[in-house]
């Protein structure tokens, strides 16, 4: 798919592990893991807004759409 | 939230496991008449009939729906093991999967092919059929059957599509 995930560079840039981020935002680590992975094929709006705020971020700094 | 108890799946899981039996011991049955059928002498009687072309005619025919009648014991077996296995998705709580849009195309083709015979055998049963010995089978063409086929092969494609968007649902953050 041409969208990416960068949910870990941003993770790295927090310090802050996926367990971490899955506590504090009430989603579970299978979940964000399929996320991280680039396996989810949707994402809602309200785990977009959890994620940033939880994060301090923009959507575009977790999704990022790269042409095949 | 806990869903309301249904006998619908238990009486259909046994109905459907006694159908499976009586389909085989059916075909055990026609076929134990096909073995008789050759004894043209005890289907004369049956019919008080004397040796005639005609008769000749109609034990050749009756032999043709024989053959018919055995032929279409797996087609049922596909549709009632398909409908079993069906039956016990439903049971475990996950029917919307790609398997059961499959089972259903099947049965719709089986549901298809036993129409297709029921005509068959209503052909037969009209050209032996004749005022001094009618002959009265349940075949020929029926709308409902038809009807069937049709919602058939409809339902296999909501379960597709179903099925589609149950995968989706599951990999939604």
């Amino acid at each position: 798919m041409a969208i990416a995930v960068k949910l870990d560079d941003v993770l790295h840039d927090r310090r802050m592990t996926l367990t971490e981020l899955a506590d504090r935002i009430g989603i579970t680590l299978a979940n964000l893991s399929i996320l991280k992975t680039g396996k989810a094929r949707a994402i809602r709006f309200s785990t977009l807004d959890a994620i940033c705020k939880a994060l301090a971020c923009q959507p575009g700094d977790i999704l990022r759409f790269e042409p095949d | 939230m806990s869903r309301p108890y249904s006998a619908a799946l238990p009486i259909a899981r046994v109905t459907l496991k006694v159908l499976i039996v009586l389909n085989w011991l059916y075909g055990i049955a026609i076929l134990a008449l096909l073995v008789v059928l050759p004894h043209e002498q005890w289907i004369l009687a049956e019919f008080k009939l004397s040796p005639s072309p005609d008769a000749d005619r109609l034990i050749m025919g009756l032999r043709a729906i024989a053959v018919i009648g055995i032929a279409s014991v797996p087609v049922h077996y596909v549709v009632l093991r398909r409908l079993l296995a069906i039956v016990e998705t439903v049971r475990a709580g996950d029917p919307f999967v790609a398997a059961n849009a499959s089972r259903l195309q099947a049965i719709g083709w089986a549901l298809l092919a036993l129409q297709l015979l029921s005509l068959v055998v209503g052909a037969i049963a009209d050209a032996l059929s004749t005022p001094a010995h009618p002959l009265h089978f349940d075949a020929g063409f029926s709308i409902s059957g038809w009807l069937a086929v049709l919602l058939t092969f409809v339902l296999a494609r909501v379960f597709a599509e179903g099925a589609l968007m149950r995968e989706d649902l599951e990999r939604t953050v």
